[in-house]
């Protein structure tokens, strides 16, 4: 059993004055706050790009000791996108395994203190070296071509698609850790300086820095916020090049097969997903059968997943889109984000009597894929 | 050299074929795997025009990426020879020979596999 009795979070934003440690440090030192304790015995930290761009290696134990847990068991987990609920499985995991009955999991990273080509060179690392990154795929080149085959498959308007990142900012006003707090019209997203047509700038997620923290306990407390019922994963093609049908994320339909698999009782009432850019929060959509295959477009432009709309409620956080994406940090804050609202405490756009839900997270177009479900303790 | 002659690998025990080569058939998991070379023409079976590129390419942006249908196998490669708007879907393209990067002055260039439109419109 493992169980969520704190978390720490950092505005996603341009932090140009505090490095990664001070990120981490702040995320770290609120989550124990809240779940007020001071010690712990294991500490998980999630990064992606802050490697390649602090530059700083063995990051787990300089965090660590930063903080002043010097001696404390330490382990860094890189998966990409993904690095963040990969390090809260392996959290899970250690509780579980009874390796340790008390770990921190910080996520952090920081997108806006390099250049912006900089940044696009080394996103487009979290794609195969060796087949599509290869070429100049930028920031969004896989994502607008399986775009634009979306459109062209399903015969889907690319008006129908800006309604997601009309939703996501729109949820995200509230919320006090989103980078972006302002409306947007579907309008907006077709007229803006276009990434990768046809995706456009407000397909994507804004370069932030950020970082989340949650404090993971292997025994049940009282005052617990949620418990972290299961984690599950699974790889997926190394390009969609090699997928039959690159429309759908595959593993991520497998992960979350397995998941299914594993609880009994399924409440899914909120969703944090990873939209990095609109297509792939619609993928998503579909591959966790929210939607049926080439409708989720159609099912958000209806209001379907917004408060008070049909199906769960989707990224009430604003998601990627609009709280932002500080890559190796995002899995910890989707955690983070569906244990506030399970305990009643997120303090932007509220799922009343959330008893249960998902945090989803992708790298790339599908190479890896998590999903997390939690559940309301008491 | 794969790149240099799209050379693919066709899995012995499913059948199928995958590109670029790798260590075991991304199908079926077996090892054992026989070049074949894939055909040089193919058609678009979608594509984006990239305008976020690195700083090496800055002076080549926008540049046009295709998922492009081989037949027995899918690649995604760069779309060149073309004006971006005149690109589309079900396009038939050829392989062509071309520098992909170039590291300053006296650095390695790489050279590899890029398409472009059989006919121009």
């Amino acid at each position: 059993m493992a169980y969520i009795t704190g978390v720490g979070l950092v505005n996603v934003d341009r932090h140009y004055g505090k490095s990664v440690r001070k990120l981490a440090f702040e995320a770290s030192t609120a989550a124990l706050d809240s779940s007020m304790v001071e010690s712990i015995d294991f500490i998980v930290v999630a990064s992606s790009l802050s490697y390649l761009q602090e530059p700083q290696l063995d990051l787990a134990s300089y965090i660590a000791s930063s903080m002043g847990f010097r001696g404390v068991r330490s382990i860094a987990v890189e998966s990409g996108e993904a690095s963040g609920l990969a390090a809260v499985m392996t959290a899970k995991s250690l509780v579980d395994s009874g390796l340790a009955s008390r770990v921190l999991v910080v996520g952090v990273d920081k997108l806006s203190d390099n250049p912006s080509w900089r940044v696009y060179r080394d996103l487009s690392m979290l794609y195969d070296s060796e087949s599509d990154a290869f070429y100049t795929i930028g920031l969004g080149g896989v994502a607008g071509l399986l775009m634009r085959l979306y459109m062209e498959v399903y015969k889907v308007d690319r008006h129908t698609l800006a309604y997601w990142p009309a939703l996501m900012h729109s949820n995200a006003k509230a919320n006090p850790y989103a980078m972006l707090r302002f409306a947007i019209t579907p309008e907006k997203v077709l007229e803006a300086p276009p990434v990768a047509e046809p995706l456009t700038l407000l397909d994507t997620f804004p370069l932030g820095d950020g970082a989340a923290a949650i404090v993971v306990e292997g025994k049940a407390r009282g005052d617990a916020m949620a418990e972290i019922v299961a984690v599950e994963s699974s790889t997926g093609y190394q390009s969609v090049a090699l997928s039959d049908d690159p429309l759908r994320i595959e593993s991520l339909e497998v992960a979350y097969g397995r998941l299914v698999e594993r609880v009994d009782a399924m409440d899914v009432d909120v969703v944090e997903l990873h939209d990095s850019f609109t297509i792939t929060g619609i993928l998503e959509l579909e591959a966790l059968r929210l939607a049926e295959r080439g409708k989720a477009a159609e099912a958000v432009a209806h209001g379907n997943f917004s408060i008070g709309g049909e199906g769960p409620v989707v990224n009430p956080s604003g998601g990627l889109k609009a709280r932002g994406h500080p890559i190796g940090a995002t899995g910890v804050y989707q955690v983070a984000e569906v244990a506030l609202q399970l305990a009643g405490e997120f303090p932007g756009l509220k799922v009343e009597g959330a008893r249960g839900g998902l945090a989803v997270s992708v790298n790339a177009m599908g190479s890896s894929s998590y999903v997390a479900y939690l559940k309301a303790v008491g | 050299m794969h790149r240099y002659r799209l050379i693919a690998y066709k899995c012995k025990s499913c059948g199928r074929a995958h590109y670029p080569p790798a260590n075991a058939c991304p199908y079926c998991g077996s090892r054992d795997l026989g070049e074949i070379e894939l055909p040089r023409v193919g058609r678009i079976l979608s594509y984006s025009i990239v305008y976020t590129t690195p700083f090496e390419d800055k002076d080549r942006s926008p540049v046009v990426i295709g998922l492009v249908d081989l037949g027995v196998a899918r690649l995604i490669a760069e779309i060149v020879d073309v004006k971006p708007e005149d690109v589309r879907i079900d396009d038939r393209v050829e392989a062509v020979f071309r520098r992909i990067s170039v590291d300053g002055d006296t650095g390695l260039i790489v050279y590899g596999i890029k398409f472009r439109p059989v006919r121009t419109r």
